[in-house]
């Protein structure tokens, strides 16, 4: 059941795929370049990335005055980067990520908590270790506060972290018990975080501490393990169980390959993580370079995030004001998608959870303001249908046949094949 | 009832025809045109019902609650045993007036305390998960009209998932209408009308929808003038645009509003007291509105909660996730009262209260009752209700 590997080099529609999933699309330049490559060295170059930021990001989060001003900026910065970064697979991932080890801004409200949040994203974003990667989240003064761990005391356990750890960030429903809930949430007492806390102290940085003090040293048995289990035990026998592997592997199929995966096909994933001890990067570079990815065509409808930086990253990149970057943090925050703030815990749904008439409305109204409205970023060539859709002769093409550059492209970025990757 | 719909039958009048026809003759032609509107209302994350309907003669609820439990004195009274939270007194003059129902002890067998799991199994009425449809989504396909049910608000919940239609979300029904850039109307519509398959195909689909809905919405939504003043906020802006779809006649049988923010785990005071607050005045300014503008006898609101949470109060002034809760439900249509009996708050299940109340069976007064529509089909069985219906 493991993935086979493409063995073809890709054609220009499969180098559009590649980029359309790992990068949010691409011009016809990008495109091209890619083009009769090996598809596991065009997977290993891309994984390859390091932690180099965009030059000359406009937002600097410190600057906010207030809680409320420093989260937007904490989202344009984010934007700016997702658009205008040099390593889009990065950031792609770093967004997966903030959709499974989920935080909100409703709660973080602290400069330095989110922005090491999201570098934590970012360095472990094709983590060679999972285990590790949980830890640190579970350490992280973002996580401490989102899922209230800051206040799980001994005798006063506090189950919101433990629970979820479980339900939602490893094994997933099913292979543990309300027992474990609570057993775990004992190993977890005294995990907090100090300063950093309330209205006043948004630049104060927090920093993760283990008060000794408020933890239950007694006996637990967790997931089957018995004895004075600590924090750090947990949350290793939680990352290393088996369903781990294919849970978290479902959320990358879903990610890169289709918003309904198929099952074999993440069980191919899932013993290679067993194999690799939880190394992700070695998963991912399995799965981008794979017969299964290059074969699932269309089949992930972008969420708002995606759409915005598809569009702009296949315009090329122009040049936007902050001012406009920031309104679309919240454009993308209408039609459902608010960077650091998911709904809930459990993260956005995905999928066809993001289609309904008013996000479809929205869609089409942005797509109307970058290709023909009065503020359009400057569009001397249309982008190629390839660029656009991901396919050289797209469905309803020649409905743009008559049509000038910015028409036609407007019309792309409102089919199907656009809200598609 | 049955008798009304059978007599005009016979009489074949026009539902159209309503005006100037004597007063239990427009009712009839009211109903049997499907006027009467069930506004559901999901309060988000575990709302703790022990404080929402607090049992303030009870001992037991105090001694596990010591920090967070509502003082008595604080207590709005409805009954010798129950009364309601402080920040619901915007509704006591519905509860004076009959108009406003307490559903006691509700709960579903085998209850599951992931937000996830069980607010799916009250969106689909399914406590054994198996469906992936919701309850309204099966409702509109019985009734076969996929705008007859629509979430207020931006995405859509499972509650109104059908395996045949998208049924519409409409944020905010101003913004809700499709203007084209002029000339490209044809174009536009070529494009959608090449051939698609898989999710290509379900865009397409969904992009019709949207624009039947909208045209539809903008249609009829311009007549509305609220008649009451609604407070500040989205959950109030949302029960306003509410009122405006029903007055404006567009035809909806379900319209869905969702509250979020009651996962209480720390501090629960705070944050569930301005929530139930931001609820009750929310709710008080819509029934005023409707009211006003006459529309107050089709409107029922039903309320609910995907769990309550556990008596005692955890060590961070909050509460963890818990099982059964309260529902309510309030308008002119409903019989007003606590319904059910009251918890034991000393025989519990895990810390939880036990549930005696099927949620189903809340639905089924609703669908049956209210909605004269075939509850047995759409919650695939037959469960029995508190009798909460006027």
């Amino acid at each position: 059941m493991t993935l086979t590997p493409l063995t073809r080099p890709l054609s220009a529609e499969d180098a559009a795929h590649f980029l359309r999933r790992t990068a949010f699309g691409a011009t016809d330049a990008q495109i091209r370049a890619l083009v009769g490559k090996d598809a596991r060295t065009v997977a290993r170059e891309a994984l390859a990335f390091d932690q180099k930021t965009a030059p000359g990001n406009p937002f600097d989060p410190m600057q906010g005055a207030g809680p409320g001003p420093m989260i937007q900026l904490t989202r344009g910065a984010w934007l700016f980067e997702l658009v205008y970064g040099p390593h889009p697979l990065r950031e792609k991932l770093a967004l997966t990520w903030s959709n499974h080890f989920v935080i909100g801004t409703d709660k973080v409200r602290n400069v330095h908590a989110l922005a090491g949040y999201l570098g934590l994203l970012r360095r472990h974003a094709a983590t060679t270790s999972f285990g590790a990667f949980t830890l640190e989240v579970a350490q992280a003064p973002a996580m401490l506060r989102y899922l209230d761990n800051d206040q799980n005391r001994r005798g006063k356990p506090n189950e919101n972290f433990s629970r979820e750890l479980l339900e939602l960030f490893t094994t997933g429903i099913g292979p543990y018990s309300e027992d474990d809930v609570r057993e775990g949430a004992r190993a977890l007492t005294g995990w907090t975080f100090e300063g950093g806390r309330g209205n006043q102290n948004y630049r104060q940085a927090p920093r993760f501490v283990f008060n000794e003090r408020q933890h239950d040293a007694g006996r637990k048995t967790y997931l089957g393990q018995s004895g004075p289990l600590r924090g750090e035990d947990v949350i290793r026998l939680a990352a290393t169980h088996p369903q781990t592997a294919v849970f978290v592997s479902r959320k990358l199929h879903r990610a890169f390959l289709a918003d309904t995966p198929d099952g074999a096909a993440v069980q191919g994933s899932a013993e290679t993580w067993r194999r690799t001890n939880g190394n992700v990067r070695a998963v991912l570079e399995e799965l981008l370079s794979s017969e299964a990815f290059y074969a699932s065509r269309a089949r992930i409808i972008r969420s708002p995030v995606e759409f915005v930086v598809g569009a702009l990253r296949t315009l090329g990149q122009p040049k936007l004001e902050a001012k406009a970057l920031l309104n679309l943090t919240q454009t993308a925050g209408r039609m459902g998608q608010v960077l650091l703030q998911p709904e809930n815990v459990k993260g956005w749904d995905g999928g066809r959870e993001w289609i309904n008439d008013t996000t479809l409305l929205l869609r089409l109204q942005l797509a109307a303001a970058l290709t023909l409205g009065s503020k359009a970023p400057p569009l001397t060539a249309a982008p190629s249908a390839l660029a656009l859709t991901g396919l050289e002769r797209p469905p309803g093409a020649a409905a743009t046949l008559k049509l000038n550059p910015r028409q036609a492209t407007y019309l792309h970025l409102t089919s199907p094949e656009f809200q598609l990757a | 009832m049955t008798n009304r719909r059978d007599f005009l039958k016979l009489s074949a009048l026009a539902a159209a025809a309503t005006t100037g026809m004597p007063g239990f003759l427009a009712r009839a032609a009211a109903q049997a045109s499907g006027s009467k509107t069930l506004v559901v209302i999901q309060l988000t994350g575990g709302n703790d019902g022990l404080n929402t309907l607090v049992p303030y003669s009870n001992g037991a609820y105090y001694a596990a609650r010591p920090t967070i439990a509502i003082p008595k004195k604080d207590v709005l009274t409805l009954t010798p045993d129950l009364g309601m939270h402080p920040a619901l007194r915007p509704l006591m003059g519905l509860w004076d007036s009959g108009r406003l129902a307490w559903m006691e002890n509700v709960g579903y067998p085998n209850p599951n305390r992931s937000h996830f799991a069980s607010m799916a199994i009250w969106h689909t009425a399914d406590p054994s998960q198996a469906q992936s449809d919701g309850w309204i989504g099966r409702l509109a396909e019985s009734i076969g009209d996929p705008f007859c049910a629509s979430n207020i608000g931006a995405a859509t919940p499972q509650a109104l998932r059908a395996s045949e239609f998208s049924l519409p979300s409409i944020d905010a029904v101003d913004s809700f209408q499709l203007k084209l850039p002029q000339g490209l109307g044809g174009a536009f519509g070529d494009m959608l009308d090449a051939a698609r398959s898989g999710e290509a195909a379900f865009l397409t689909q969904a992009t019709r929808q949207m624009m039947k809905n909208t045209a539809r919405v903008q249609a009829n939504a311009q007549k509305y003038r609220a008649g009451a003043t609604y407070p500040e906020g989205r959950f109030a802006a949302q029960l306003r645009d509410t009122a405006r779809l029903i007055a404006a006649g567009v035809g909806q049988r379900v319209l869905y509003v969702s509250l979020g923010g009651f996962d209480t785990h720390a501090g629960q005071r705070a944050e569930q007291d301005e929530l139930l607050g931001t609820l009750a005045s929310g709710l008080a300014a819509f029934h005023a509105d409707l009211e006003r503008q006459g529309l107050a006898e089709n409107v029922v609101v039903m309320g609910f909660s995907e769990f309550g949470r556990r008596v005692a109060e955890n060590g961070s002034a909050g509460t963890d996730h818990g099982k059964g809760s309260v529902m309510f439900a309030l308008g002119s249509g409903v019989r007003g009262g606590v319904h059910g009996s009251s918890p034991d708050l000393e025989d519990l299940s895990d810390g939880d209260i036990k549930y005696r109340q099927d949620f189903r069976g809340v639905y089924a007064e609703a669908l049956s009752g209210w909605l004269d529509l075939n509850a047995r089909e759409i919650l695939n069985g037959d469960f029995r209700g508190p009798g909460w219906l006027a």
